[in-house]
Order: C-alpha cells, then structure tokens, then sequence
C-alpha cells in the first residue's frame, strides 16, 4: 500500500475536507453529523472512538488530535475529540462521543493517540466520564481526594472537600518499586523545587542518576478558568481571564485565542488596522514570552548566577515597557476587545514608534549575544545536543505544538497554516529544527525572537502610514453579545506556548454553557515522561525548562 | 626537647616581638604560635567576609549587569555587617532524623579543612606560620578532608537532595583530586622541593630579560598547560562552575547543604569561601611565585593574586553552563587525568634532560 494514497482520501480537489467521503470511509460507524462552526462533527458510538480515530488516523491523515472537551447535557455526556492535520490544521474533523447519563463512559483514545491520556484524564477528573481502556485513568488538576466532578451538573458544590491526611493514602511511596528489583530512589522533585518554574510537583524514581520513570503532578495552580468563563458574559466579561492563563508575558496572545473564537462565534468583523496592532501586540507578547524562557532555560542549564538569565530580563524589560505603553499595563494586560483593541496607539505616537524601532534595531545584536552564551558555548552543547529527545512521530503522538513541535521538525505555525490578524500580508519565516533536542528549541525559540522582530518591523511601518482618517480600533458591536442556540466552534491561535485554542458551546443567553481550552504547556508536558526517562537528573530538569511550560496555563 | 620539624617564620617574629627570642620554652613557642595562627585565621575571615556578602555580590552583578548592594553603607559595604546580623539570628532547625553528632560536625570540618591549610601557605611580608618540608603534600591532604564535611553533611542530613548531592561530591573528588595532585607534583619536579618557601624561591630566578623587563620563572610561565590544567582541576576542587555539580541549585535544590540553615549554613558558606581562597593560595604559591612582585609589599601581591583566582571563579560561575555528572567523570578520568600524567612526564623528562 502506498503511503501517499490514503492521504488523499476525505479531501477535496481544492484542498478542504470531503465530510461525504469520510462518512463513507467510516461506513455505519458513523450514527449522526452535526454542524460546528469550524467543522463538521460525526457522532459515534461509544465502543467505536478506537476504531473510528484510528481509521481516520492511517487512511485520512487526521494525525493530530488537538483537544478533547467534555460535556454534561441535559440528557447525556458527550467527548468532542476535535482532530486535525499537522500538515494542514485548517482540515479539521470533530468526533463526538455521546453516551449515557446514568452511566457515562466510552472507549479511550490513548492507543491511537498518546495525548489523549491527559485529556481523558482531564474529562475525568472534571466531568466525570469514564474512559475505559485508559492505561491511567486517576484524577489530573484536583487531588485524588476530591469528592465529584466539578464540571457535572448534578455536582454539589456545598460538599466539604477537606480530607484529612490520616484518610489519604501516603503519598510518599516507597523506595524501591519492587522488592526483587535494583535499587532505585524515589525523588519527589517539587511542588517547592527550584527547577519547576511554578509550583509543579515531579515524581521522579532514580536508579542512581538515572530517571527511570517520571510522572509529572499538576493541579496545584488550578483556578476553574473554564468554570469562571462559563459564569461571565462575553462581552466584557471573559477577555480579562486569558490574561492569567500564560501569565508570562504572553497575556495578548491568550486574548487573542479568546477574541479570535469569539469574533468567530458572533460573527464579528476585526477593522484591519486594530488586526496589525494586534498583530504587533502579539508579537512583542511573544518575544517577551521567549525571552523569559531564554533566561530561564539558561537558569536550568548554568546554574543560579547565570549572566545569560539577566541580559534576557534586562531585554524582556524593554519589551514590557513598550507593552506598557500600549496597554497600560505590564503583565494582566486586558487590551484586546471583542471586534477590536481598546485603545489606538499612545501619543505621541512618533515616540511610541520610535521607542519599538530602537529595541528592533539592538535584536540582532542581543541574539548574536545569546548564542555566543548558549547555542555555541561548547559546555551548553553538550549539555543539550542530544538529550530531552522527542522524535517526529512521538512528538506528533503527544498533539505537540508550538516551539516544541517545530524543534521536532514539525512544520506547523497556526499563524501561517491557518491564518488570522495580519499575518497572512507580512513577510516572514516558520523557524524549525530537524534535531528534535533541547538545543534545537532553543535555536527554534530563538529564531522565533528574530522572526517577531521581522513582524513587528512590518507592522510599526505600516502603522506609521496608516491613513489618518481609517484609524479604526474597533468594530461596531453588539452591547450584549447572545449566539445562537447550540452553536459550537473551537478555534486556536499560536500561542507562545503553542496551539492555544478554545472550544465554546452557546445556549443562547449571554454566556458560554461549556468553556475549554486547549493549553499548548498541558499537551507538551505530556510529552516530558517520554523525553525524560532514561536520561540523567540534570537532563531531566532541562527538558522540563525546554518544553517552557507556566503552570498557570497548564492547570488553569 | 626536639626542634620543631619545621621552619616558623610567624612565630619566630611574633616571639621576638615579644622578647622572648628565636626558640622559646614550649609553652611560649605555643602562646606565640597560637598568636600567629590567630593573626591568619582573621586575616582569611575578613576576607571571607568581603567575599562572601558583598564582594561575590558586587562581581556577580557586573558580569550579569545589575548593580548589587549600595544602600548601605559606602558601596553597600556595611550591608556585610547586617547580613552577619541576619543569618546568625536565624532560627537553626535541624531536620527530623538527622544523624546528630555527624549533621553537627560536618559544617565545621568544611572551614577549618580550609584553615588548616593556610598554615603553610607563604603569605609575604614574612606571614608564614610554618614551613614543613612535606608542605605541598600537606596543602593538598587537609583541602581533602572538606570531601569529609561534604559527604557528612550529605549522609547526616536525612534528606534525599542532599544524599545525591554527597554522592555527587565523592564522585568529583575522586575524579578531580587525581590530576590536581599529579599536576601540582610536576611542579615539584621543577622546584625539586616541596617545601613550599622553597618553591616560592626557585620562582623568583629571572626566566628571561626583555627590553629591560625581567620576567621571573613563576611556573605560570615555564610551564602554562600546567597551569591551566591546574586552574580547571581548581575549579573542580572549589565546586563553581562548569563543575558546580555537588551543589547544583536548579536540580538538587542545594546538593549536601541542602538541610542546613543559620549558623551551619555560614559555616558551610564560609568553608566553600576559604577553599576558595586556598584554591588560589595553592595557585599562587606554586605558580604565580608566590608573594612575589615589584613595589608594592608582598602580601598585597599575595592578596591581589587570590583574589585574581576569586574573580575568576566568579567570572566562569555567570558565564559557563554547568556539566552534568557523567560527562565531568569523563572530564576528570578521560581527559584531565592523562593530560596530567603526560603533563607529569613530559616534565620529568626535560628536568632529567637540562639538569
């Protein structure tokens, strides 16, 4: 059989998705179609979800399993496994799995695609579904304490949570795994732990040095961003709340992910000139985001006096001040608006402009500056060629995205695969790496700094000619904002992290009846056992710091 | 009544200060040599002093662009004053099952390993407690003893971290010791002696007359792969980067000091300082001539030259990643150690040769 074939099969001559010939791919598996706004969805049967994914896995490429969200109805629960293409994320497929109220489980995805563990495990702990056949199927964001499902609808929120220790098993294992095994050592690296970057707890069983199993414990940030959501308006409500998801720096692009669904919901139209601000805003976002990372990761692999560590915070403070400027504000930056951005640019503007330029004009000296420090420091080589490796298909199996992705050769950038904001008009490059390493993303994020800095050079020059009477920030917008019943869309944006994305299901009134988010650092820390285990301790907390996880998106 | 083994420039002085002449009865030999030991202790405790709050602080800031203490005091210099306030206040817990007399010793082995070692170390300006005739070997024996202290306070610590931490530390000092004491026997070779006044003196011959300026034969210069070899093996024997390994805060939160806070913890900071300064001593010693250099008086050169090895310990902390385990044991099996021994017998062979 040829491998490029069954590629073709569910695709239309011009490129978009033949939901026709997927259902007759499918067969009878497929009970119903539903309409989403970004896709079409095929409701099957609960025993099925294998069958059918790995089916649209190896005869239709559908190799990306972006997000599963899942719901309670009034009548039943229901998995959305929202799945794509790595080659082209615009072909999007959802497969809903509804099952029943009174006992609500279907199959688990884990054997076709490694990343839904966590998801299922996510589903699990909040709604309550039971995914059979996962080979982990124990609570995720709350503690394994925790009595119901929060996101159920019968779920008693007046129920005391307080358990005490005595009742709760010890949560320090033993030592040695099995009796009869070599000796090995079980580390407990966090939640206090100065490699975590967050509170973030690693369990960790050393032979020796060696990391021979790690499972990686969040939660500890989880704030119910998803349940806050649900109970706020989309108006003005929502937009403050991705601010404190990836809290570090890229706060306008979590906002972006919220007003890119949202516009897309109530059909909202962006005037262009509030789209290159954005753009702008977004890209400075992500260099401020990068550069901390830089530091940081710098911090993981030199050591706590690192010099690499304070040049990234003395340039990720110019950064912040220009955000400032145009914001108002330095790390919850509240800016973005449904149709549009709060306010135009300050005055006067030709400072404004003229402050971004001169920071544009010292980014390649500040990077030829990094990577004398790191990328071609010998002792940085060989502590990161090599390890953290997360291969193409791996990376692929865990729904990898974002920075972490490309390092692995992956050739996906929602900015130009699927496009949105200005960034279609600009000229500008995708940066990957085949060396699928820890060095590799740094050379990726690194080269994702120069490339911003390319964008907003672009978009500051075309600001600066923008005619004075087109300077439209904002769209006119309902006042209350009411989709139409049952209508459903997940929509992503790339996030600095990765594919930030969010799935909303409407019901008609002002709010959202069901808010998930896609967290690019929840999918990608998935990844870090697979990246981890067999390497040293120290190779260990440099992956973790490669994958640029902030725990406040990972639990949100 | 025996003489002494060895030559005692300090106390000699110090008990003709005090009129009791060269080879006093014992109980004033030692009332002056207790003089004298007191004397340098102090002398390395200012400069812990200097070093470890605000001049590590002040350094680390240049390199890494910041500014560092200035609010108190000229320069922030009294800010030493009020961190010496601060962390003796602090609350001294020792964790629960901590193996008790070990946990307690361990900190104070750390520093007065490094104390020891100054006894020998010709310090200029006739400061120079003793001068045994094994004084090299000695130098090099009770700097070890610190893998002790480390190992000690790893084990007594009943803590994970710091159990990897110890581990670590023995792994390194097997590692390391090797080639630092082979390299520092090349220079033996050369001086024929290992007393280390006599070191210091074959130093000061001229090597060689340039334009005017006489360049002395500090072993830096007869013989620099030596020296290099020495100041990475040094690096190693200090625990700062790339080999910063025993404690390396982002993984094993602080390695073997890990449990230890208030008075311990200055215990083991002053230690990790005064090895430090007798890394630099010992490089001095042996290949910077010692105290010797034009005008100034000898033991500002001595001080001027320890303190040159500090800011490069220093230096190499903010610029260079650190090595993970494996890779620093084949460092120090692999590399360093056979490019000792070559090192070694390459220079047996030229001093068989010349002399």
């Amino acid at each position: 059989m040829s491998l490029q074939q069954p590629r073709e099969v569910g695709v239309t001559a011009d490129g978009e998705v033949d939901y026709d010939a997927l259902e007759a791919l499918l067969g009878d598996k497929v009970v119903d179609r539903e309409e989403h706004i970004n896709a079409e969805g095929f409701v099957i049967r609960p025993d099925e979800v294998q069958a059918v994914l790995t089916t649209l896995k190896e005869e239709a490429g559908f190799d990306y399993l972006s997000l599963l969200t899942a719901q309670e109805y009034e009548d039943r629960y229901e998995s959305i496994y929202h799945l794509k293409k790595y080659d082209d994320p615009t072909q999007e497929l959802s497969v809903i799995v509804p099952s029943p109220r009174d006992e609500p489980w279907n199959e688990s995805a884990e054997p076709v695609f490694r990343t839904a563990e966590w998801h299922e495990r996510e589903a699990y702990d909040l709604v309550g579904i039971d995914y059979r056949g996962n080979p982990d199927l124990r609570r995720i964001l709350l503690p394994e304490t925790w009595q119901g499902h929060p996101l159920a609808r019968d779920y008693d929120q007046d129920r005391p949570q307080v358990v005490t220790l005595r009742e709760h098993a010890n949560p320090i294992r033993e030592d040695h795994r099995h009796p009869d095994e070599a000796d090995t050592m079980f580390l407990n690296i966090g939640p206090h732990h100065p490699a975590t970057h967050g509170v973030m707890h690693i369990k960790t069983t050393l032979d020796g040095e060696e990391v021979v199993d790690v499972d990686p414990d969040i939660g500890y940030l989880h704030r119910c961003e998803e349940q806050m959501c649900e109970h706020s308006n989309y108006r003005y409500q929502i937009m403050p709340y991705p601010d404190r998801w990836d809290y570090a720096s890229a706060g306008l692009l979590n906002e972006w992910a919220y007003a890119r669904v949202a516009e897309d919901l109530a059909d909202i139209e962006v005037p262009d000139y509030a789209q290159v601000i954005r753009t702008m805003g977004g890209e400075l976002s992500r260099i401020a985001a990068h550069l901390l990372w830089v530091g940081t990761f710098a911090l993981d692999v030199t050591g706590d006096f690192s010099a690499t560590f304070m040049y990234a915070i003395r340039d990720r403070e110019i950064v912040q001040n220009i955000l400032e400027d145009l914001t108002g504000q330095r790390l919850m930056f509240n800016y973005l608006r449904l149709g549009g951005v709060a306010w135009d640019l300050p005055e006067p503007r030709d400072e404004f402009f003229s402050k971004i330029r001169d920071y544009l004009d010292d980014v390649p000296y500040r990077l030829d500056e990094y990577h004398s420090l790191m990328t071609s420091n010998e002792v940085f080589q060989v502590r990161t060629v090599d390890t953290g490796v997360l291969p193409t298909e791996t990376a692929k199996d865990y729904g990898a995205t974002g920075p972490v992705a490309r390092a692995s050769d992956i050739d996906i950038d929602l900015r130009r695969d699927d496009p949105y904001g200005y960034y279609e008009n600009l000229d500008w490059e995708v940066v990957t790496e085949d060396g699928c390493d820890n060095y590799a993303r740094v050379l990726v994020r690194l080269g994702e700094i120069e490339q911003s800095a390319r964008i907003i050079e672009q978009c500051v020059e075309l600001l600066e000619d923008w005619p004075e009477g087109e300077r439209e920030i904002q769209a006119n917008v309902p006042r209350t904002i009411k989709p139409p019943y049952d209508a459903e869309i997940y929509r992503g944006v790339e996030g600095a992290k990765g594919e930030l994305g969010i799935y909303i299901r409407s019901d008609g009134t002002q709010q959202p009846a069901r808010f998930k988010i896609r967290s690019p650092a929840f999918v990608n820390l998935s990844a870090l056992p697979e990246m981890a285990e067999g390497d040293l301790i120290p190779d260990l907390i440099a992956s973790l710091g490669s994958l640029d996880v902030i725990l406040g998106e990972v639990d949100r | 009544m025996f003489p002494l083994q060895s030559a005692t420039p300090l106390v000699d002085a110090i008990s003709n200060l005090l009129g009791w002449g060269t080879n006093p009865p014992v109980p004033y030999e030692f009332i002056a040599g207790f003089l004298g030991a007191f004397l340098i202790a102090n002398v390395l405790l200012v400069y812990s002093a200097l070093a470890g709050p605000w001049a590590k602080r002040k350094i680390t800031a240049s390199f890494t662009d910041r500014i560092a203490v200035n609010r108190v005091g000229p320069f922030g210099l009294l800010i030493i004053v009020a961190d010496a306030v601060r962390l003796l206040s602090k609350e001294l817990i020792i964790p629960e099952g901590a193996d008790r007399p070990a946990y307690d010793l361990a900190p104070l082995i750390l520093p007065f390993s490094a104390l020891l070692g100054f006894a020998v170390i010709p310090m200029g300006s006739g400061i120079h407690l003793a001068d045994p005739e094994i004084g090299l070997a000695y130098v090099f024996a009770v700097a070890s003893i610190a893998s002790l202290g480390l190992v000690m306070g790893g084990y007594a610590s009943n803590n994970k971290y710091s159990m990897i931490g110890a581990l670590r530390a023995v792994a390194m000092n097997l590692a390391y010791e090797i080639p630092l004491v082979i390299t520092g026997a090349s220079v033996v070779i050369f001086a024929g002696s290992l007393r280390l006044s006599e070191i210091v003196a074959v130093q000061a011959e001229p090597l060689i007359t340039l334009g005017g300026f006489t360049i002395p034969a500090w072993f830096a210069f007869v013989n620099p792969f030596a020296f290099a070899l020495f100041m990475a093996a040094n690096l190693a024997e200090i625990g700062r980067n790339p080999f910063d390994i025993p404690e390396a805060p982002n993984e094993i939160v602080a390695g073997y000091q890990t449990e230890y806070g208030s008075v311990y913890f200055v215990l083991f900071y002053l230690g990790e300082f005064l090895h430090i300064f007798l890394g630099g001593a010992i490089i001095a010693t042996i290949f910077l001539g010692g105290p010797a250099g034009p005008i100034l008086p000898g033991f500002i050169w001595f001080t001027i030259k320890i303190w040159s090895v500090f800011l490069f310990t220093q230096w190499m902390r903010s610029a260079v990643p650190r090595l993970r385990p494996d890779q620093f044991l084949e460092v120090g099996w692999k590399g360093m150690l056979v490019l000792a021994f070559a090192n070694l017998i390459l220079t047996a062979v030229i001093v068989g040769v010349i002399a």
